[in-house]
């Protein structure tokens, strides 16, 4: 079918590389922006604009709040088809409590899940989320949007596409696709180490446009190989579920086992026990880490058959000292308060699976680091978006000759993916600025806001570049660019006027969460400025057929 | 490549075996890897781990396998064919176990 293995390759990566392109852009640009999810949600979130803080008391601020929580009323609402019966009023048996905070989480967020009287499956519970500020344990609006961590985040691994599991599924195609087109993107490039110092702006907008896809692409192989990896290695569960349906059974055996050698058990008693103080607890885990010479800050923190003898307290590392993935969990009995168990030391599987998991992940306190994550995120980005213009320079003018509208049609979801994906990412943080403070559900009117200004973008990206059937640059890359400037520079003002927290205040308060996402956004709209003008120039004149092509460029 | 008659339908079918082909020999060797492992002794969830991991880097090899191979027919009795058989084998390691 191919002439060689070589322009095999070649038609894979170019075709594969294009259709799951588009996702994968999203996938490494709010995978980018979610390194810093947090500080996001400080900027969205006024109210939450404080110092980092760490995991409270349980007896004197965790347990009232978690005594006052109730499922949410859409849990309740998703369960009511898998229940004999009306649903009760108050849900009075919480099987399960827990709080879960980073060194960067100023709010603690929480959540319970509540035994649901003649379910059809005992085991399934209604949910309740609760965010709090853990000095005082006062509670924040529940439906106020944590942009970065609520929406961004998700959006880099699911594209927020929950029906059937959808978003996941493309996205790991996608991740799947990224590592497919790292392999036969270096097959089909044999100068791979000339490359890496290869990039000739000044030649003509198609070599350099190649150039700087190959230049990307090689500098941050490893980088982007290791990212799609992980990415697959963290949701195997939901990939190949084989463990949860053919070898179920296998599963189970394994199990009982399981829960046979922890001592944890696995079923309430049916017997009533009070809670011992649970600040003991995480004095005795801390003094056990600090044995072992590790930081002992508590990350997560969990009850298990709450307010039964059977009743336990697991307590979590937040492993901020490390790459690896690690919680070092301590557990307790809840009535008493004795050691029911610690986790023992990980196996070579485990820590082979824990250090990839945490390299993807980041739970470490590295800032640095944290940066280069973003730039290796961006120079994906950079490789995607060059790949797609290549695609296009390589094709225009042949089909305008021929009178086909392929490339047009690529460019402009090309647009679309990295303008418009900018300009929509500036529309929802404007929209969290503007939208009145006491609108009902105000955080779904952000998200319809996100995705409307996109529609917008696609259609001025589908409009803008008619040109491309005629072989020319389309103006639509230009005035998105103008776009993007413009709402940047926007969204820092309305953030200085809302809030009161301008630049020259949230510097010299060394407030960097707040301060970064400002400067950030203005240094995408200089980014911006900086390649509208550019583009506004005269193109440089080139051969009409790209006969100054040669090698590689030309199978590509 | 454009002088080369790529005819559409053994196109199709390498983009079949591809994805399909390939998900099904990388949930075979999955479910024979667990199910192998468990029985010699290796704690369930390390074999879940390491069979998954190695199951991707297979899963891309077969990918590209799947549009270098000559044969088309050749890829699709290795990827389905095997992948159906390992999976054949778990289950009667696990019916032996439970």
């Amino acid at each position: 079918m191919f002439q060689n293995f070589r322009l095999a390759m070649a038609w894979v990566h170019t075709w594969f590389g294009l259709f799951l392109g588009f996702v994968l852009m999203v996938v490494f640009f709010f995978g980018s922006l979610s390194v810093f999810d947090r500080e996001i949600d400080r900027w969205a979130i006024p109210e939450s604009r404080f110092e980092p803080q760490p995991m409270p008391s349980f007896d004197e601020i965790l347990k009232p709040v978690f005594e006052d929580m109730q499922p949410s009323r859409e849990s309740v609402d998703q369960m009511r088809s898998r229940v004999d019966g009306p649903m009760p009023e108050h849900f009075d048996t919480p099987v399960r409590w827990g709080a879960y905070t980073t060194h960067r989480d100023p709010v603690l967020g929480l959540f319970a899940g509540y035994q649901v009287p003649n379910a059809n499956n005992p085991d399934e519970l209604v949910w309740g989320t609760r965010t709090i500020d853990p000095r005082t344990g006062e509670s924040l609006p529940d439906d106020q949007l944590k942009i970065g961590s609520r929406f961004f985040y998700p959006l880099h691994y699911s594209l927020n596409l929950h029906w059937k599991d959808l978003g996941y599924w493309i996205v790991g195609l996608a991740a799947l696709i990224m590592l497919v087109a790292l392999v036969t993107g270096v097959i089909m490039h044999r100068k791979l180490f000339r490359e890496l110092f290869t990039f000739r702006p000044k030649k003509s907008n198609q070599r350099s446009i190649l150039d700087l896809h190959n230049l990307t692409g090689v500098v941050a192989l490893p980088f982007h190989f290791m990212f799609a990896f992980t990415g697959l290695v963290i949701f195997a569960g939901i990939y190949f579920p084989v463990t949860h349906t053919q070898l179920e059974p296998l599963h189970d055996l394994h199990e009982v086992v399981e829960s046979q050698e922890t001592g944890l058990p696995h079923e309430r008693s049916g017997v009533a026990a009070p809670i011992a103080s649970v600040d003991a607890m995480v004095a005795e885990a801390q003094r056990r880490w600090a044995a072992r010479d590790m930081a002992g800050d508590v990350g997560f923190l969990a009850l298990q058959h709450v307010g039964d003898a059977n009743g336990y307290v697991s307590i979590y590392r937040a492993g901020t000292d490390r790459i690896a993935l690690t919680g070092e969990g301590i557990h307790f009995k809840a009535s008493t308060g004795e050691v029911l168990r610690e986790d023992p030391p990980p196996s070579t599987v485990e820590r082979i699976d824990e250090f990839l998991t945490g390299l993807h992940l980041q739970h470490f306190r590295h800032w640095l680091l944290r940066w280069l994550y973003v730039l290796g995120g961006l120079t994906g980005c950079a490789c995607i978006a060059t790949g797609f213009l290549f695609f296009v320079e390589k094709r225009k003018r042949q089909h305008a000759k021929r009178g086909q509208i392929g490339s047009r049609v690529v460019d402009a979801l090309a647009v679309t993916t990295v303008t418009g994906m900018l300009i929509a990412t500036l529309g929802i943080l404007i929209a969290n600025r503007l939208l009145p403070v006491n609108l009902p559900a105000r955080g779904d009117w952000e998200q319809y806001c996100f995705w409307g200004v996109w529609g917008l973008a696609m259609a001025h990206a589908f409009w803008r570049t008619a040109p491309v059937a005629l072989g020319k640059l389309a103006p639509a890359w230009r005035e998105q660019c103008w776009a993007i400037a413009v709402l940047a520079v926007v969204a820092v003002v309305l953030n200085w006027v809302t809030t009161g927290d301008h630049l020259l205040k949230t510097l010299s308060a060394g407030y960097w969460p707040v301060a970064g996402v400002d400067l950030f956004m203005l240094v995408s709209a200089l980014v911006a400025v900086f390649t509208a003008r550019r583009l506004q120039r005269r193109p440089r004149p080139q051969s009409a057929d790209g006969s100054e092509l040669s090698g590689e460029a030309a199978h590509a | 490549m454009s002088t080369a008659i790529v005819s559409r339908t053994q196109l199709l079918s390498r983009i079949a075996a591809a994805l399909l082909g390939g998900y099904v020999l990388a949930w075979g060797f999955i479910a024979l890897g667990v199910a192998a492992a468990f029985a010699a002794g290796m704690p369930f969830h390390d074999a879940e781990h390491l069979f998954s991991l190695l199951a991707f880097l297979l899963y891309l090899v077969t990918f590209l396998w799947s549009f270098a191979a000559r044969d088309p027919r050749r890829v699709w009795l290795v990827l389905a064919g095997g992948g159906a058989l390992m999976a054949v084998l778990a289950s009667l390691i696990q019916h032996a176990l439970v």
